[in-house]
């Protein structure tokens, strides 16, 4: 046992000890015994509180950890053992003083709840275990015991044993992996993407009849992100400008649709499909006047300037000043629900819809990126000086990325304000750019399979983790941190094409595009 | 007398107070490899930016084929045939050699969006005259094989000719190249002088050369201009300058014309 | 690869970039010029002092703006990101301020048989002086703890991705704000000396115009931070050091400066002065909730754009001017007053489309190769 053992034992115990109070100040330690007693089998009444066993699991599961994460990975087993110790008392006598004035405050019967919301007596008494005054010692014991107990688990796992028993493992489920491509007939492995594409069409074609409407609205909004998530790839990640007022973009989709399709304030009824289009077109307009006098600014600057555009969007629509027009605060109610082939739309063929027009978006996307236009984009993205000097039209591309980007975030608003059958101002907040952000850098810049898989982390698990329901905004920032800290090249990160064989055809034929045709203008 | 491809009418540049380039005069014939030398903070590069549309001259004309092209945009410059390389190479370094080089066939191609998106006759087939180009291109400057790597993950050698054969891809009458040996092995140095020459002599590319290395400059210049301060101090043959005494001075100080005259004669005595 | 044709080119170009931001100008300028006609001139439907009284409104709000457009400007300068939980750090300042006002309000100094006389009531200035304290001190470590936790582990990559750390962080602590003290809206407990809508009577034209002690405090206040800042950044070895490695991080540490260090307290800095902007905020406007720093937050930020980021004297220029801005603009204009934010985000367009780096800011030379 040395000083840095102490010290590494002691700041990890008092860093768990501190996250400790933070959450049963935020009443995390009810949800999760709530949470473990649900998944052990019993059932907790909404508003109950979950037995105190529960309680002690969370307890154990925390303490285990503090230990595990205290132990350094070099020293022996008795320092590690230590360390884990000592990170685990720290904890608890933190926890313990806590304790204590917990314990004080039930005892005294002062009632913080006007100030600290979540500190009630019934969740006090559950913390300290149902003992009271012995409930103190009892944590103290209990942090002590579970830090040794994490310290060990880190000793044992972190093992050579184990490493080598783990490497074992890998190899041999490789080799399983191989054995299986070996023996499956080439044909197979030739379409074996496209028998991938096509279960993956059948599942989608499939799933949303099955799955009921609630799991249709959730995918149906990351469908919805994934739209939004490619729009703003092409003006972030292709032509690298910084865009945060996608909102606006969307706004101006939805808010065709929404006007040209309900009985008030305007009385049009022009139907979804050609309104559709008209907010596709209203979007690249808005894109094209946002970005006609912002050419010149670059970076942060630009994006302050985009921010900005979406609030006086948002603003002008929460105003008075175009309440006539556009509705106001309330927003437009009861927009007229598409038809196709005579059809009324239900949740089903939203999903449908949503699922072909990102099909649709994907496709557009990936031609569009492999082209002489979307090379441009990237060029300008790079080094837009350099670009320009090789013969890029920096502003024209770059207007061009505004524009397209727009039609996407177009498509995703008409779209959305039709499945809601409403749309208003708060469905355009800053915290729509802000999110379709996150996706796409979440996901992986430049990267479809990344934005498909940030919407869904981004959007649907949080729809999907109902029982964290007050704690998911909380989890969402962490795991944003979190991420980027730990992956911050994206959940799926891009990576760029091989392109040398399409050249190597050995064929030079005299294909000079000058020669074969006259210019156009592009 | 050949054609002029590009003429420089007493262009001056000026940074606040400080004289960057101050009315050089330059008339670079067709078909020639023109060196501008001189020492570090010379305006060589200045001068160069003025020409690719960089920096927009306060005073003078830069004439290509006699008509002015100061104050273009670059993408235009570029597009009339003036490619260059700077001086730090400039790559899109998360773009792969490929991708470089067919950005820089930007202006031979003519396919937009549209095209991309319907695969049109004309997208499909500029793509695979683009894709054979630039397989081409980076063979000529020897990069076969590496197409598909990271400009930035290639070695410095290597980054120096893709950003040539990005120049090149644009098919340039006029190439200019700031200081393309700088950081090379002797090796690399030599192999690099006889492309240049090869760039005039295969594709009658008129070059203009920003070069330190004098064993460079002076083998294969046809022309040489000395700027100093700013100012343009001798020009000449490869031979006028290497005996100019102005020159001399600019580069080892007052004094200098006798310290060379001084080391030239002893190294005459010695090789005899 | 072909040989080139000897003929020379034609010379032709298009610029149509260039005629487009005159026009913007020309537009923007005219309807402003225009409203502005119609207010003052053909309406005159505002006497003096409705100026004067927006003037001192502009004036206060402008000086909370500026504080916290330091901070951005002061993390910016040093580490080109966007501080985007800056908002959040000011707003759990706003809280601490509450907190000990809520216990300066509990303390009864009233002798026994004296009716209740609560410590803040009976010392007004030391309440203050000690909420500003803790404010500055929390927001201070919270800065801190923000930058170690948050931003520290990401040195050195792409600029968006601290942004993304910041917007998580950002979205962490409004929440954490929101669970540990509810959502609810609270009123912030003046002492009574300096409490909300007293101060000192102003008449003009036969009106009375009130100079509120909120206001004259948070105004003073501010200044005399700026210029505090100000003289630290440029005077002493902490503000050499900062400006240092401003400029050029690796040299900085190559002179031996532990860069790590100067960042981190960089962060405690623009904390501290988030901080007490936050409980000026509380003080003068009353309010405090888990959201209430979201939007000066936003607001500061465009205000140290504004001002050039990256550069103090223009985020404190910034922050005056959006305040100035925000109070004058729709009445000067004739637009509801719901549009307040309109003009100020539009009048920043503008301004960044004729001055791409803000007023101050250091104009980079677009050809800079």
């Amino acid at each position: 046992m040395n000083k840095e053992t102490i010290r590494t034992g002691s700041q990890k115990g008092l860093l768990f000890g501190i996250v400790m109070i933070f959450l049963v100040l935020i009443n995390f330690h009810i949800m999760a015994a709530t949470m473990i007693s649900k998944v052990l089998g019993t059932n907790v009444l909404r508003g109950a509180f979950p037995e105190v066993r529960f309680m002690i699991i969370f307890l154990v599961i925390f303490g285990m950890w503090a230990g595990w994460s205290a132990v350094r990975r070099e020293g022996s087993t008795t320092n590690k053992l230590f360390e884990g110790l000592i990170g685990g008392m720290t904890t608890g006598l933190v926890v313990a003083l806590f304790g204590l004035i917990l314990f004080f405050l039930l005892e005294t019967q002062t009632d913080v709840r006007r100030y600290l919301t979540a500190l009630s007596f019934a969740s006090i008494d559950i913390f300290l275990l149902g003992l009271r005054g012995m409930g103190i010692l009892t944590l103290f014991g209990l942090f002590t015991l579970t830090g040794v107990l994490g310290g060990a688990l880190a000793v044992g796992l972190r093992s050579q044993a184990v490493a080598n028993f783990i490497k074992k493992i890998k190899t041999s489920i490789r080799n399983l992996r191989q054995r299986i491509t070996d023996s499956l007939p080439d044909n197979v492995k030739k379409y074996g993407k496209y028998i991938f594409y096509l279960l993956l069409l059948v599942l989608l074609l499939l799933l949303p009849a099955r799955w009921g409407s609630y799991n249709n609205f959730v995918f149906g909004m990351v469908g919805i992100y994934v739209i939004l998530g490619i729009g703003l790839n092409i003006m972030l990640g292709l032509s690298g400008q910084f865009m945060i007022g996608i909102a606006a973009l969307f706004a101006m989709g939805a808010y065709s649709v929404a006007l040209l399709n309900s009985p008030f304030p305007h009385g049009l009824m022009w139907g979804f499909w050609p309104s559709l289009a008209v907010g596709v077109v209203m979007a690249v307009i808005g894109g094209l006047l946002l970005g006609l006098p912002i050419m010149r600014l670059r970076g942060d600057y630009l994006g302050i300037v985009t921010l900005g555009f979406g609030e006086i969007i948002r603003i002008l629509l929460n105003s008075d000043l175009l309440t006539d027009l556009t509705g106001g605060p309330r927003g437009i109610q009861n927009i007229q629900q598409p038809t196709f082939l005579g059809m009324p739309f239900n949740d089903v063929s939203y999903a449908y819809l949503i699922i072909i027009a990102m099909a649709v978006s994907i496709f557009l996307y990936y031609r569009i990126e492999n082209s002489r236009t979307g090379r441009a984009w990237l060029s300008i993205k790079e080094d837009a000086l350099v670009s320009q000097a090789t013969g890029v039209d920096v502003q024209k591309y770059k207007l061009l990325a505004l524009c397209v980007g727009a039609a996407f975030a177009g498509l995703a608003g008409g779209i959305f304000a039709a499945r809601n059958q409403f749309t208003g101002p708060n469905d355009h907040t800053l915290m729509v750019s802000i999110n379709v952000l996150s996706v796409v850098i979440v996901g992986g810049i430049n990267s479809i399979p990344g934005i498909i898989l940030g919407s869904f982390a981004l959007r649907g698990l949080p729809e999907l983790l109902r029982e964290l329901e007050t704690y998911r905004l909380l989890v969402f920032g962490a795991l944003l941190v979190f991420m980027m800290i730990v992956r911050p090249e994206g959940l799926w990160p891009a990576s760029r094409p091989d392109l040398e064989e399409k050249g190597n055809t050995g064929l030079k034929e005299d294909l000079d595009p000058e020669e074969n045709e006259g210019r156009s203008d592009d | 007398m050949t054609e002029i491809i590009i003429e420089a009418v007493k262009v001056s540049k000026y940074f606040g107070g400080l004289k960057a380039v101050n009315e050089v005069d330059l008339q670079i014939p067709k078909g020639s490899i023109y060196s501008i030398i001189g020492p570090n903070g010379a305006g060589k590069t200045t001068l160069f930016n003025c020409i690719s549309g960089f920096y927009i001259p306060e005073t003078g004309d830069i004439l290509y084929y006699g008509t002015p092209i100061q104050g273009m945009p670059t993408n235009f410059i570029a597009s009339q045939g003036i490619s260059r390389t700077y001086q730090n190479v400039r790559l899109f370094g998360n773009l792969t050699a490929m991708e470089n080089v067919l950005i820089g066939l930007h202006n031979k191609l003519r396919s937009n969006w549209l095209d991309a998106i319907m695969h049109s006759p004309r997208f499909t087939r500029e793509n695979s005259w683009s894709m054979e180009e630039a397989v081409s291109l980076l063979d000529f400057v020897g990069l076969k094989g590496y197409g598909d790597f990271l400009a930035s993950n290639l070695p410095y050698g290597m980054q120096r000719r893709l950003e040539i054969a990005r120049a090149l891809a644009n098919k340039p009458r006029l190439l200019l190249l700031d200081e393309p040996t700088a950081g090379m092995n002797i090796q690399e140095t030599t192999d690099l002088t006889h492309f240049i020459q090869r760039l005039r002599d295969e594709l009658e590319i008129s070059i203009i050369l920003i070069e330190h290395d004098m064993k460079v400059v002076m083998g294969i210049s046809d022309r040489i201009t000395v700027l100093d301060y700013g100012t343009k101090i001798a020009e000449g043959s490869p031979d006028e300058i290497q005996s100019n005494p102005r020159v001399i001075e600019a580069y080892l100080g007052p004094g200098g014309a006798a310290l060379a005259e001084k080391y030239r004669s002893q190294r005459r005595k010695n090789n005899a | 690869m072909d040989a080139n044709q000897s003929s020379p080119p034609k010379l032709t170009r298009r610029n149509y970039s260039k005629i487009i931001r005159p026009i913007f100008g020309i537009l923007v300028l005219g309807y402003i010029l225009w409203r502005l006609y119609l207010v003052l001139i053909v309406e005159q439907a505002y006497s003096a002092e409705v100026w004067v009284r927006l003037l001192i409104s502009g004036l206060i709000i402008g000086g909370v703006y500026a504080l916290i457009a330091i901070g951005y400007t002061l993390v910016y300068g040093i580490l080109f990101m966007i501080n985007f939980a800056h908002g959040e750090v000011m707003m759990i300042g706003t809280f601490a301020g509450y907190f000990l006002f809520e216990i300066t309000k509990g303390i009864n100094v009233a002798g026994a048989g004296n009716p209740p006389l609560s410590f803040s009531d009976a010392y007004p200035f030391l309440s203050v002086i000690l909420a500003f304290l803790v404010g500055m001190t929390v927001s201070a470590t919270a800065g801190y703890f923000l930058e170690k936790i948050a931003y520290r582990p990401l040195r050195g990559a792409p600029r968006l991705i601290p942004l993304i750390s910041a917007i998580g962080a950002s979205f962490f602590l409004q929440n954490a704000a929101q669970l540990l003290f509810s959502p609810q809206v609270r009123d912030y407990a003046n002492p009574q000396a300096i409490a909300r809508g007293s101060g000192w009577n102003l008449m003009i034209n036969e009106s009375r115009i009130v100079i509120t002690y909120t206001g004259v405090l948070t105004f003073v206040l501010s200044i005399l931070l700026m210029i505090g800042l100000y003289v630290m950044v440029q005077k002493t070895k902490l503000g050499k050091a900062m400006r240092a490695v401003a400029s050029d991080k690796k040299t900085a540490a190559l002179m031996g400066i532990d860069v790590d260090a100067i960042i981190s307290r960089t962060f405690i800095i623009s904390g501290a002065l988030a901080g007490a902007a936050g409980v000026m905020w509380g003080l003068h406007n009353g309010l405090v909730h888990f959201y209430v720093g979201f939007l000066p937050g936003i607001k500061a930020f465009t205000a140290a754009v504004l001002g050039g980021i990256g550069n103090i004297p223009g985020a404190m220029l910034g922050g005056m001017f959006l305040g100035l801005v925000e109070s004058l603009g729709p009445t000067a204009l004739g637009i509801s007053f719901q549009l307040k934010d309109v003009i100020a985000f539009l009048i920043m367009i503008v301004i960044l489309v004729f001055r791409p780096s803000g007023l101050l800011g250091e104009v980079l030379s677009e050809e800079k190769v």
